[in-house]
């Protein structure tokens, strides 16, 4: 199987096929999670593109990309797997005739219930097995990218059992047996950082940390997500996305953001960006009241002088 | 380069990093894959595998290049002399004829821009006591004073003088201008490679120091035999286990789901099985509790009340709502300090808005405060935790607001560093134990985890 993956160059040019520019340490970093053979943790402010990044090593790989969303309570039957319950209902409904067939000739209760337990594994079969995508990863007969969202929302309980999962790909399902992966996945997991992850798990990733990007590399995404933008006006936009960035605010613009209001630019075909352009598409950018109102102050106008108020009763302005 | 990189290891770990056995493994194969000719891949293979935490990024940043150089000598400027005609190199050697023995030889090395022998280096460092230093934050200082002991600022002084008779003897100005810049590029070159050599040695050090005491024997040091440097060590053990707590917390607040049981979630669960109730659900009582402390934070207590409070802070996911108070004579409010994730910074910036003075502590008066303003915080819900030595100094104990106030809570929780043989003197201890639910005794770290724990866990 050719592998795109074979030096830190070639990711990065295959990475850049996807349309995710990789500095030089993102490339590194995930050359060396791919021969070691072990999980990527990705850590940084929301919306830098941790996500999109194991999108971009799936596209590149041209693997498939398994996702698993973490979020308060989600439990191994959510993650892992679940018996169909319906759907062996709705079976034994519809085979109760050949059932029957079956065990009608039998003479005694005893022979009937052998009979029936030889038949057993018909309804714990794989067949009625609900892969999440944890067990999807592990049986999937091609390699995969097996992308776990935001980890740090999940439960500590469901990390160490994640562990478990990481550490050797396989899981027991009592009633099957133990499954073990064809192939390992090649894991990335993410993590705003709202909460401490635990020590053990950190132990068996790589880590990779992803800042807000400098002026070029933002520039660079911007010319190549939204190549509609005028490249006077995309520099313009970077220069004062980052500039916002700088000013103490209670959420920063993310490049996701930087990327939206450059579409939004494209589609109010903006030609500069002067004051209107500013009012008009700043909340595309700026995602807090409060924030809204700093950036106003400070790059936009000084409030204007309270006259009217506005429909809530009160003086627009500050 | 193997052992080069356990100092590098061996030095985060002393900057207080922690990385396992099972990372520096990996971090060796990481280093065989990528290879050392890169010098920026092998950096990233490095920092990949040993630092998994972005608030540690900076440390490792700062002790590479001192381990690995940052690639290239210090600049030098080159020799001022190679270029210069015969009549200029007499004039120079005229001029410099005027300074005494020892700042001569000096001012014609630098006019030569060598750099310092590892002979002359080692010798310096003997000097000004560089082999004894295990703090990186003493690179900048010991560099100035080896600076000073190669007559730098002498020299300095010596250069424009040079300078000066070069000009009177009839060297032309841009020529003058010229040497001076070369000479001044040789000083910063050997000012780059002295702040490298310390650097170096400082982090060597510090690899080689044995490792500290071990937690164990610090944990069951009482409080007051800490000293100042182990104090920190603790503060950091204290998110450790706090991040251990955590985990075994929310274990059992999972699994303590019981008793009410939620007949929506249940026909919606059971749906799939023809309504048969086959998964029954229970409503998800709310354990954690609320809690309000009030810490003593006099010069005595302050450090107990101080890990008291980063545990209470680290552990805020566990808990539904904290009011923290801290008093020496009067009460305040802090919880507004802690609204950073950041528990150390907000502790001290509360201790140095309440500056402890000399024998004022009044508990007393504080509660007669927390009577005052802040009795609704206490409610059916809430755990009252009390964190001090109960020592008023013959203040009024006021306990008949303290048993009101216990009697809201639900539970009222004393934490005292003394045992209750030591309860008397100005102790009023004995005056509020029979008023609480549970008086603990925590002398030490251990003794706070396990109350901590404790606390949680009913």
């Amino acid at each position: 199987m050719n592998n795109p993956f074979e030096s830190t160059g070639r990711v990065k040019a295959s990475l850049n096929e996807q349309k995710y520019i990789a500095s030089d340490e993102i490339a590194t970093i995930v050359f060396l999670a791919q021969k070691l053979g072990k999980p990527l943790l990705t850590e940084g402010p929301a919306g830098v593109g941790k996500t999109e990044l194991s999108k971009a090593i799936a596209g590149a790989t041209g693997r498939e990309l398994i996702r698993l969303q973490c979020y308060e309570g989600l439990d191994e039957s959510k993650a892992l797997y679940e018996w169909e319950y319906s759907k062996q209902l709705l079976y034994t409904q519809l085979l109760r005739d050949k059932l029957n067939d079956t065990l009608g000739k039998s003479e005694s209760l005893a022979e009937a219930a052998d009979k029936l337990a030889k038949e057993e594994d018909v309804f714990f079969s794989s067949r009625f097995l609900l892969q999440r995508p944890l067990l999807k990863a592990i049986l999937c007969d091609q390699p995969t990218v097996l992308l776990i969202d935001e980890i740090d929302r999940a439960d500590a309980e469901f990390e160490a059992f994640l562990l478990e999962v990481l550490s050797d790909f396989q899981v027991s399902v009592p009633e099957l047996g133990t499954l073990t992966a064809k192939h390992r996945p090649f894991v990335v997991l993410t993590s705003n950082n709202t909460r401490e992850l635990s020590e053990a798990l950190k132990r068996r990733c790589l880590y990779l940390f992803i800042d807000y990007p400098s002026l070029q590399e933002e520039l660079a995404v911007v010319r190549l997500k939204v190549p509609d933008l005028s490249p006077k006006l995309a520099q313009q936009a970077v220069e004062f996305v980052q500039k916002l960035r700088n000013t103490e605010m209670r959420k920063s613009p993310s490049i996701s953001e930087t990327l939206d209001w450059a579409n939004a630019l494209v589609a109010l075909n903006a030609k500069s960006l002067d004051k209107q352009t500013l009012e008009d598409t700043l909340s595309v950018l700026v995602k807090h009241e409060s924030d809204l109102q700093k950036a106003r102050r400070q790059f936009i106008a000084p409030p204007p002088a309270r006259g009217k108020p506005d429909e809530f009763g009160r003086f627009s302005g500050n | 380069m193997e052992s080069r990189i356990l100092q590098l290891i061996a030095a985060l770990r002393a900057s207080g990093v922690r990385v396992s056995l099972a990372e520096s493994a990996e971090a060796f194969s990481a280093v065989d894959l990528m290879g050392i000719q890169h010098r920026d891949h092998f950096r990233l293979s490095l920092r990949t595998t040993l630092i998994k935490d972005s608030r540690d990024l900076p440390v490792f940043d700062k002790l590479f290049p001192l381990f690995f150089g940052n690639g290239q000598p210090p600049m030098m400027g080159g020799n001022p002399t190679d270029d210069m005609t015969p009549e200029e190199a007499q004039q120079l050697a005229d001029a410099l004829r005027e300074f005494a023995q020892s700042l001569r030889q000096r001012m014609e090395r630098l006019m030569n821009g060598e750099q310092l022998s590892r002979q002359e280096l080692e010798t310096l460092a003997q000097m000004v006591g560089l082999n004894k230093a295990e703090d990186l934050r003493h690179q900048e200082w010991m560099t100035q004073r080896m600076m000073r002991a190669l007559a730098f600022p002498e020299v300095r002084e010596a250069l424009r003088e040079l300078m000066e008779q070069l000009q009177q003897m009839g060297m032309s100005k841009e020529r003058v201008e010229q040497i001076r810049d070369q000479i001044q590029q040789n000083m910063q070159g050997i000012e780059d490679q002295l702040r490298q050599f310390a650097g170096e040695r400082i982090a060597e050090n510090m690899s080689e120091q044995p490792p500290s005491e071990s937690m164990d024997n610090l944990m069951n040091r009482p409080f007051h035999a800490l000293a100042d440097d182990e104090k920190k060590i603790l503060q950091r053990e204290v998110k450790r286990i706090a991040a251990a707590l955590r985990t075994r917390i929310a274990l059992r607040q999972k699994r303590a789901k019981s008793g009410h049981l939620d007949p929506k979630s249940t026909i919606r669960t059971n749906l799939k099985y023809h309504g048969v109730p086959m998964e029954i659900k229970y409503r998800d009582r709310t354990r954690k509790p609320r809690i309000v402390v009030i810490c003593d934070v006099s010069t005595s207590m302050r450090f107990c009340s101080e890990l008291m409070l980063s545990f209470l802070f680290a552990l805020q996911g566990q808990i539904s709502k904290t009011h923290a108070f801290a008093f020496i004579d009067h009460l305040e409010y802090i919880s507004g300090d802690f609204s950073g994730s950041d528990a150390d910074a907000a502790v001290s910036s509360v201790l140095v808005r309440m500056p402890s003075g000399h024998y004022n502590t009044d508990l007393g008066w504080s509660l007669n405060d927390f009577n005052n303003e802040y009795l609704n915080t206490l409610n059916g819900q809430t755990t009252l935790i009390v964190v001090g030595d109960g020592r008023n100094n013959y203040n009024d104990p006021r306990t008949d607001i303290f048993s009101l106030m216990a009697r809201r809570a639900s539970r009222t929780i004393w934490l005292n560093p003394e045992p209750p043989l030591m309860w008397h003197g100005d102790s009023d201890m004995p005056k509020y134990a029979p008023l609480c639910n549970n008086v603990l005794k925590v002398g030490n770290l251990k003794e706070l985890a396990s109350a901590v724990d404790e606390l949680l866990s009913s």
